[in-house]
């Protein structure tokens, strides 16, 4: 049932007042796309946790020695039209201070205090790395790393070190070199350590008769967006139909069309040994994999893969996609398009 | 169209709520670990109990442990069917044991980690393995500028020092002071040679940099900034061409400063 159209002209639809009305169901659906703008509010909604996170440090890795002094491992985005940046260091015990740009070019410091100037000029992106002498205390045999911490950040604890204290909930823990490494959250941190003769050792039944917590309220609203989504279209084409004569819709499939590392190699023979690695383990893994499973396979620190991965999106060997806040690296399927070109 | 509305504010509800609770799905990306932190800390706390009270463990901390270890046991029924309770535990586990710490560590007074500590307890092994991580950094910047820095004895004195520590000898500290200078002779050179491609980085960057000013000085001048201003913001840009053709890098830097904070002036003058 198309609405009819009433031409406004009639004289028998105008009132004696001489007011105009005009149908409006219709405007809606010629004016404003709905998918368009469902698609809009999505993308707004999605776009709000990657505000937040703006202008904090990318990357903050800690590692503490067994003397308690840590080394901070820091990635910072930076306005390149500046000619500095002033950072705020953890303390004022630093050691071992040294700041390079994108390019891996050293950048002039000046450290004052528990503060930083670093001479940026041009730099979008500076990588810190300094020790630290203020983030552990010792009392007795226990020892204590408090830090206010900018961003999320990754602690590795020193070698036979248990932990007896917490304040606040770790986002993850793995275990490296028998080391704990624990990610914790922006904010206020403080662990108790202490160094135990029994080395560590994760606990089998406890990984292996726990489960992952299931998340209902988080499946509930997945469930509520995508039954949301549905109905959305459900909306749309039935709108169409009555309104439109039903248009056949090409369904195409989507190929997945994966690059092979050797054609890779060939077309980009400059690549380093260490970048040519991570490229075959990508395509082995289907042509994708999270930077951190990247991190896992070659155990690199976080900076590190992450320049690898950075260097490889500048040669367009990769793109890199977020996916539930982490990186996620795709081989680029229209390289051997653009080589061509 | 009061359903469309109805659909739309539903969606942008739903979407706002579903991105939030990303983060907290992102927070907990394996629940058990909590288990095991609390867990470990738990058997930890036990046997220094044992060890510092034996059997005669004072009330206080008896109570302070039943209290964590009882959280613990909590932990290992709310993991599996309730998160929110889970993290409770977690974390009044972990509190009680942190006081029960604090309790049973020696009353010694609570002392910051010195920089250049030169007691007996210093940890040369740690110190070692910091510089020679701070050697490998400076290697990869030495290499990237070319500076063709020879670290050969760097590597030989962090040799030494490792064979020093295995040894437990008592010029291990020399070796390590030692080492220590030659790092700031090495850091030294690369700044220098650094110095001469950043000159290069900057000359570019104040190229650029000028011509957004002249841009914008021109801007502001139709908008009607005060041209005294605008004249010394001209003056400083050419002394600062002058500088940077006479490659008088520090001091094109400074006067680079004074013009960026004048512009920034002249254009809060006409907003």
């Amino acid at each position: 049932m198309n609405p009819q159209i009433v031409p406004i002209h009639r004289k028998e639809s105008l009132r004696e007042d001489g007011m105009l009305f005009v149908r409006t169901e219709g405007i809606l659906d010629t004016m404003v796309k709905l998918p368009l703008l469902v698609a809009s509010m999505i993308i707004v909604a999605a776009v709000i946790p990657i505000q937040s996170s703006f202008s904090s440090p990318r990357v903050l890795d800690l590692i503490i020695y067994p003397d308690g002094t840590t080394h901070v491992s820091s990635v910072i985005d930076v306005d390149p039209l500046v000619t500095d940046y002033e950072l705020d260091l953890f303390g004022n015990t630093i050691d071992n201070f040294v700041v390079v740009g994108e390019d891996g070019f050293l950048l002039n410091t000046d450290v004052i205090g528990n503060s930083a100037l670093i001479e940026t000029f041009g730099s979008s992106v500076i990588t810190i790395e300094y020790d630290i002498h203020d983030l552990v205390s010792k009392q007795g045999r226990i020892w204590t790393f408090s830090l206010d911490a900018p961003s999320d950040f990754t602690l590795l604890l020193p070698k036979n070190s248990v932990i007896v204290g917490m304040t606040n909930l770790p986002i993850n823990m793995e275990i490296i070199n028998d080391q704990n490494q624990l990610t914790l959250s922006v904010g206020d941190t403080e662990i108790d350590y202490l160094f135990s003769t029994t080395p560590i050792i994760s606990d089998p039944i406890v990984s292996d008769t726990l489960t992952p917590q299931t998340d209902y309220l988080t499946y509930a609203l997945v469930g509520g967006v995508v039954a949301a989504s549905i109905a959305g279209i459900a909306i749309v084409i039935r709108s169409k139909q009555k309104t439109a004569k039903p248009e056949q819709v090409q369904q195409s499939t989507q190929k997945i069309e994966t690059v092979t590392a050797e054609t890779i190699f060939k077309l980009k023979p400059d690549l380093r040994e260490d970048d040519k690695e991570i490229v075959k383990f990508i395509a082995n893994n289907g042509g994708q994999a999270l930077e951190s499973e990247l991190r896992k396979k070659f155990l690199q620190p976080r900076t590190t893969m992450w320049r690898a991965v950075k260097r490889l999106e500048r040669n367009g060997v990769i793109v890199i996609e977020k996916k539930d806040l982490q990186n996620l690296v795709k081989l680029r399927k229209d390289i051997e398009e653009e080589e061509e070109e | 169209m009061k359903t469309l509305a109805i659909f739309t504010i539903f969606v942008l509800i739903s979407g706002v709520a579903f991105t939030s609770s990303a983060n907290n799905a992102y927070a907990q990306n394996d629940p058990s670990i909590l288990l095991r932190i609390a867990t470990q800390a738990d058997k930890q706390i036990l046997n220094q109990l044992d060890r510092s009270y034996g059997d005669s463990i004072p009330s206080k901390i008896q109570t302070l442990y039943e209290k964590g270890h009882t959280s613990v046991e909590s932990l290992k029924n709310s993991l599996s069917d309730n998160i929110e309770q889970a993290r409770e535990d977690f974390l009044t586990a972990m509190k009680s044991f942190k006081k029960i710490t604090r309790m049973i560590s020696e009353p010694i007074a609570e002392s910051k980690i010195s920089a250049y500590t030169s007691t007996p307890d210093r940890d040369f092994s740690s110190e070692l393995d910091r510089l020679e991580k701070h050697v490998q950094n400076l290697k990869k910047i030495s290499e990237k500028h070319n500076s063709e820095i020879n670290f050969e004895e760097i590597d030989n004195l962090i040799n030494e020092a490792h064979i020093q520590i295995d040894n437990r000898t008592d010029n291990t500290s020399e070796i390590i002071d030692k080492l220590k200078d030659l790092i700031h002779s090495i850091k030294k050179e690369i700044r220098e040679s650094a110095s001469h491609g950043a000159s290069d980085r900057i000359k570019q960057f104040v190229d650029k940099q000028l011509k957004n000013i002249e841009e914008k000085l021109t801007r502001a001048l139709d908008a009607g900034a005060d041209e005294t201003q605008i004249d010394n913001a001209h003056k400083l840009i050419a002394e600062i061409k002058i500088l940077i053709s006479e490659n008088d890098i520090d001091n094109a830097k400074m006067v680079f400063h004074d013009l960026h904070k004048l512009v920034k002036n002249i254009v809060r003058s006409v907003r």
